[in-house]
């Protein structure tokens, strides 16, 4: 087992391997062996250090360019600092909730050194005077031409790697502690159990970002342990042409690329024929599926799609996991493809019992195999009110999906409460449910509120604060959820708000201006408004909103009977939804019991 | 159209009419229409516009250039600096 700084040094003995860097305007495709690699990063070690940064401290870094963030990570963690992966501004127009957000990530990672670009920079003034441990905000330009040399630290297993924040379900984003010893365990059982992968020969290409796991540890950290070649491309050129992603595998002969769901189903909608035929998709050896939930269908006209450029359908390989287990928890067996469990619907909403069905049955439903965990860890599923894990429910029943092992976090960072609750017993809690087939792990659903659309993730307090800014809407009493109907693509999401505002058709113009300012501010259509009477929105005893609860009670349909005008389509949504087993099963197992 | 200059009426009618390729709904369009809140184009959609507009126009629209992208008329503006940039925007007298 070897901490990322070691991987680093054995890895610079490498020559010919290393990292690339794709940019969309430049037709140059800079090119760093891990040796290379190794001289870079000691040089913005050594800067970080000349910034007075000590060994454990925090650095916040905000960085859009990839090449940027590989290097001031890797830099960051030769010096022993810890670096805070944030995501940067979607624009300069939608600065609210972003400023928000990252001011509190900002403060509670106790983060020194804020490390960004120019043109962020200028617009981070209120995290500068809110967060009392900040000293400086700085740029990275200068970074890059550094001469400062790094003084090494030592560096063990047991410190901490870095800091992943991740959007809690009720709560402000949170810090999971990852740490080398997790990253070693996570790597060694993903590269070599999961992907086979062969050291220095296999080769990568990713578009995702930098600031998430799958990017961060699939992507940079797992590569570099084995020295394979990782292609980078900026997230947005991506979005923008999505053709680049298969163009770039194609012309690599590139063997391993991950992308969540709507990734591949991007591409099966915007990926001209007249492309395809350019294309040679037949290295890709392990076309990765993970980060938000995975459909079969998706996955399958994908594989169809890109057959005729010789695309391997068994590539596909739907995975599981969560920054809480660093990255990885399951893999399915290579060359398979997708296997799905189809089962009946009623069982799984009534006795929360995943019952084998015939397909194309009425009632039926297909969920995805994501595959076995990995040697020395565990999955298994519980009665979430099973608070010590003491028994295991038995193969087909559906529960909460609890992980335990080595790639398992100690918890998140200054957060004793939240981390208490994150475990039950010796277990951590994923806060997924979902059921275990002979050891195959099938997922029914997130508990988690995290809205997640095209593999965006959006946090409910960006949509509420929207909400909240029109005239009509009484403050603070909005709330903002995501739901999902079994046959849905995406989830759908909600926004329910109360209002003093009595005449009809003024109501309705304030819905459609929460509407259309939630679309502005976050680029997200809303799929249902509802307008609720003053008071009508659930609370806790100190005043605060719930979230759940007014989720499960939209589900129910128990919200629209605390009001008389109500839209015939909304009622209709909540019926169906009603009648969603995932719906069903989540009130059963977390509220009703 | 290598080498072509434009007008700014002439850029205003191209973003247009690719815009309207990318609309579901029946709407007006004009240089202040919102992309997403008023012509419904959603956030990916958007980037399939930017995509369709460089291939019309031949360029690349920088990242930095494209997030604040919300009305058909920042699309037109962005276009403009590069026009400029490259000596092929034509000026129009003012009326």
């Amino acid at each position: 087992m070897r901490t990322v700084v070691q991987a680093l040094e054995d890895a610079a003995e490498s020559a010919h391997t290393g990292f690339r860097f794709i940019e969309e305007s430049k037709k140059s495709e800079p090119f760093f062996t891990y040796s290379g690699v190794e001289r870079v990063t000691a040089r913005y070690g050594g800067a970080m250090q000349a910034m007075g940064l000590k060994k454990g401290d925090r650095i916040a870094l905000i960085l859009p360019n990839n090449q940027d963030f590989v290097f001031a990570f890797l830099g960051a963690l030769r010096a022993g600092i810890v670096p805070v992966p944030i995501y940067p501004p979607a624009g300069l127009r939608r600065l609210g909730g972003y400023l928000e957000n990252t001011l509190h990530i900002v403060r509670k990672s106790g983060a020194r050194v804020v490390l960004t670009d120019g043109s962020i920079r200028r617009l981070l003034g209120t995290v500068q005077s809110g967060a009392p441990d900040l000293q400086r905000i700085e740029a990275i330009e200068p970074m890059r031409n550094s001469r400062e040399p790094l003084e090494p630290e030592k560096i063990s297993l047991d410190d901490t790697c870095f800091l992943q924040f991740t959007s809690g379900s009720t709560s402000a984003p949170k810090g999971v502690i990852v740490s080398h010893g997790n990253i070693a365990a996570n790597v060694r059982r993903f590269m070599e159990e999961g992907l086979e992968v062969e050291a220095g020969v296999d080769s990568g290409v990713s578009w995702l970002p930098l600031y998430h796991d799958m990017g961060l540890i699939g992507f940079m950290l797992g590569p570099l342990y084995h020295r394979n070649t990782i292609t980078y491309l900026p997230p947005m050129l991506f979005l923008k042409r999505p053709v680049r992603w298969l163009e770039t595998i194609s012309r690599l002969r590139a063997t391993i690329s991950f992308g969540p769901n709507f990734a591949y189903a991007l591409c099966v909608k915007r990926v001209r024929d007249a492309d395809i035929e350019g294309l040679d998709l037949s290295t890709w050896r392990a076309a990765g599926c993970g980060a938000e939930p995975i459909r079969a269908r998706d996955l399958r006209a994908f594989a169809n799609r890109f057959a005729p450029a010789g695309f391997d359908h068994r590539a596909v390989l739907p995975c599981y996991g969560m920054a809480e287990a660093t990255l990885a928890i399951s893999f399915p067996r290579l060359g398979e493809g997708v296997r799905t469990d189809t089962v009946d619907a009623e069982g799984l909403a009534g006795e929360l019992k995943a019952n084998g069905a015939e397909s194309g049955s009425g009632g039926a439903i297909e969920v995805v195999n994501c595959g076995k965990t990995f040697e020395d860890h565990d999955v298994a599923v519980f009665d979430p009110k099973d608070e010590a894990s003491e028994y295991l429910l038995p193969d087909r029943v559906v529960g909460e999906l609890r992980v335990r092992g080595p790639s398992v976090t100690s918890g998140y960072f200054d957060e004793p409460e939240l981390t208490k609750k994150a475990f039950a017993g010796d277990w951590l809690r994923t806060g997924d449910v979902g059921y275990i087939v002979d050891g195959d792990i099938f997922i029914c659903g997130r508990q988690k509120e995290l809205i997640i659309v095209n593999g965006r993730n959006y946090y409910p307090q960006d949509l509420e604060w929207e909400a909240s800014s029109i005239d009509g809407v009484r403050k603070g009493n909005v709330i903002a959820f995501g739901t999902r109907r079994p046959l849905d693509d995406r989830e759908r999401v909600v926004v329910v708000f109360e209002t003093s505002v009595t005449d009809r058709d003024a109501r309705a113009a304030v819905k459609n201006e929460v509407r259309k300012a939630v679309r502005q501010a976050t680029g997200l259509s809303i799929d249902d408004v509802v307008d609720l009477d003053a008071g009508v929105l659930p609370k806790t005893s100190s005043g605060k909103l719930r979230r759940n609860e007014t989720r499960r009670l939209y589900e129910t349909g128990e919200l629209f009977k605390r009001t008389s005008a109500r839209q015939g389509d909304a009622i209709g949504i909540a019926k169906e939804i009603v009648k969603s087993q995932i719906g069903y099963a989540r009130d059963a197992l977390f509220i009703k019991k | 159209m290598l080498g072509m200059s434009w007008t700014h009426a002439e850029v205003v009618d191209e973003v247009r009419s690719v815009v309207a390729e990318h609309m579901e709904a029946e709407a007006d369009i004009t240089e202040k229409s919102e992309l997403v809140a008023d012509l419904g184009i959603d956030s990916l959609g958007v980037m399939e516009v930017v995509a369709d507009v460089e291939d019309r126009f031949e360029m690349t629209i920088e990242e930095s250039e494209l997030q604040d992208v919300a009305t058909l008329g920042d699309v037109v503006a962005a276009i403009e600096i590069r026009l400029k940039a490259d000596d092929k925007l034509k000026e129009t007298a003012s009326p």
